[in-house]
């Protein structure tokens, strides 16, 4: 039944480890049981594909807090449980073993599932998908033995493979099945751009194709594409997106999507909440979804405030995220699906720029930022205000972005 | 200048000459190499500060952040840091920043090339 002063927090990752240490620091006393079906100390994602695969790294420096640190927070935490069942009445959750945990507020905090592919020969080995450690180290001791790779998906995933495979040496191809990878999120011009980047590194990029098919006596040997191109390799990494984790159900517990949730970070449930990957949330009064850190970081420390003092913190973060490709360091903050025109600051040739992507009222909605960390916060304070900017001054570098003339929109007008 | 304490840089071969004070106005970060170490040098509150020129987080140049007053932000995941003492103010970074003698003699700005 109902446990008081326990709060239980699903999925020991990125946003599941911050809520937890998050009620401690807000001064909660009642117990803390946090569970996760991985059996590793919980571990940070980013470096998976980026330092983990080129660096000398060990598990231990990926882990994303010192063990010691549950302890002394009195954080339980409880590895190896995979929990599937709740029952918001009785209020408890219930782990595949049978085991059951009561809890006064349960937040849901488990992540993103990897969309799969099935593919003729998918069962040989040297085929991986990235989410987990597990998977990371059975991919890193394989490279060791490995001269050519066929990556699927020109994603963010796919590309920094790339980038850290080709720094080991190893021989990179990646076959993406549209002719201008994440055009939709960040325009046709950032994508070719991205795409040059890859060229120039020496990775070779099919698109507008598909492997439909892999070869081999137990481990791949080479990948057919629709196309009828066959590609030598000894490994393939699929990186083809994500979708919301949302297995743990209830008929009443709306999940379309992922679990839907208010600025609060409250569910369709009373005392069940949702962080990070795995939510639907109100960005400015549109639900949407974002499969990145620094979201799932801040989501968790807000929405476990709101745990404690119920609806006193609302999330109004701007989406971030950052990813390390080929020696450059790309950083995206805002949402936007659609805009009415971009704005270019820098050049797009010396991989240096920023660009920007406004409403038809000239307020930046979102920025696309290429080596240009000193960027990062002004633009991110800039798509938080939302003032009405002028495009030329903005496109202008010896303007600095700090000067740029924004004013306020008028309401009347 | 209350932070030079009567040293004088010049004659003093434990400092390095970083910029000149006018260069450093209110806010503004610099960045300078002492052997291997990255420092970044910023002026809060009228004084003058180095610490670390590498976020202790992961990899990124704190000159590239924000100084405001005396809170230092990473311009790759945001931490916070206090840019006179080095610690903490907010995560994600958990180890704080070492701290490096900063001192204004002579209209230049110097910092000291041991840590501490
Ligand atoms: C290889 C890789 C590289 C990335 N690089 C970047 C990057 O450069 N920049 C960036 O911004 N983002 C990056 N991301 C995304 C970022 O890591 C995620 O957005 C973040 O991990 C989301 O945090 P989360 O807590 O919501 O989910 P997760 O960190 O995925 O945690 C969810 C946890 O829930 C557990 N769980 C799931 N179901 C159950 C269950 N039924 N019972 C118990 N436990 C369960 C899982 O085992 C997992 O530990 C990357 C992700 C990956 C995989
Ligand atoms: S690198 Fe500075 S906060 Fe992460």
């Amino acid at each position: 039944m109902a446990a008081e002063n326990t709060m239980v927090i699903a999925g020991a990752g990125i946003a599941g480890v911050h809520a937890a240490e998050s009620l401690r620091a807000e001064g909660y006393q009642g117990r803390v049981v946090l569970m996760d079906r991985d059996r590793q100390m919980p571990y940070d994602r980013p470096p998976l594909s980026k330092e983990w695969l080129t660096d000398d790294t060990d598990e231990a420096s990926m882990l994303l807090r010192d063990p010691e640190i549950y302890g002394k927070l009195d954080i339980e935490l409880k590895l190896g449980v995979e929990v599937n069942d709740i029952d918001p009445v009785r209020k408890t959750i219930t782990a595949k073993d049978g085991s059951s945990y009561d809890w006064e507020k349960l937040l849901l905090a488990t992540g993103s599932k990897l969309r799969t592919l099935s593919i003729a020969g998918d069962d040989l080995q040297g085929i991986f998908y990235l989410r987990r450690m597990a998977d990371a180290v059975a991919m890193k001791q394989h490279m060791q033995h490995v001269n050519e790779v066929v990556i699927i998906g020109a994603g963010f995933i796919g590309a920094e493979l790339a980038s850290s495979l080709r720094k080991l040496g190893i021989d990179v191809t990646i076959v993406e099945r549209s002719s201008y990878p994440m055009e939709a999120v960040v325009g046709r011009d950032i994508s070719a751009s991205l795409l040059n980047l890859h060229d120039r590194h020496g990775v070779n990029v099919i698109l507008n194709d598909s492997v439909v098919q892999f070869n081999g006596e137990s481990t791949v040997e080479e990948a057919i594409t629709a196309e009828g191109r066959r590609l030598p390799c000894q490994a393939v990494m699929i990186g083809v997106g994500a979708t919301p984790n949302t297995v743990v159900s209830h008929p009443q517990l709306e999940a379309e999507g992922g679990y839907a949730v208010n600025e609060f970070g409250e569910t369709s449930i009373p005392d069940i909440y949702a962080a990070g990957d795995c939510t639907l949330w109100p960005y400015r009064g549109t639900p949407i979804r974002v499969e990145h850190w620094d979201h799932a970081v801040n989501h968790a420390r807000t929405v476990a405030q709101n745990m404690l003092q119920p609806r006193s913190t609302p999330y109004t973060y701007t989406p971030y995220f950052w990813s390390d490709q080929h020696g450059s360091r790309f950083q995206y903050f805002g949402h936007a699906k659609q805009w009415s025109k971009t704005v270019l600051r820098g050049s797009l040739e010396s991989h240096a720029f920023t660009n920007f992507y406004l409403d038809d009222q000239n307020r930046v909605q979102a920025a696309f930022i290429a080596n240009q960390p000193k960027n990062a916060l002004p633009v991110r304070r800039m798509i938080k205000q939302q003032k009405v900017i002028d495009p030329e001054a903005l496109a202008d570098e010896t303007i600095a972005l700090k000067k740029v003339p924004q004013k306020s929109v008028m309401n009347n007008t | 200048m209350p932070q030079s304490e009567g040293i004088d840089p010049v004659l003093n071969d434990a400092y390095m000459y970083v910029c000149s004070s006018s260069e450093l106005e209110e806010d503004d970060l610099f960045e300078c190499e002492i052997g291997t170490e990255t420092i970044v040098v910023g002026r809060g509150e009228a004084n003058v500060y180095a610490v670390q020129g590498i976020c202790s987080h992961a990899h990124a140049e704190l000159v590239d952040g924000e100084l405001d007053g005396t809170c230092l932000t990473c311009p790759l995941h945001f931490a916070c840091f206090d840019i006179r003492d080095g610690s903490v103010l907010e995560g994600p970074a958990e180890a704080p920043l070492q701290v490096y003698k900063a001192i204004e003699a002579d209209g230049s700005v110097w910092v000291s090339k041991e840590r501490g």
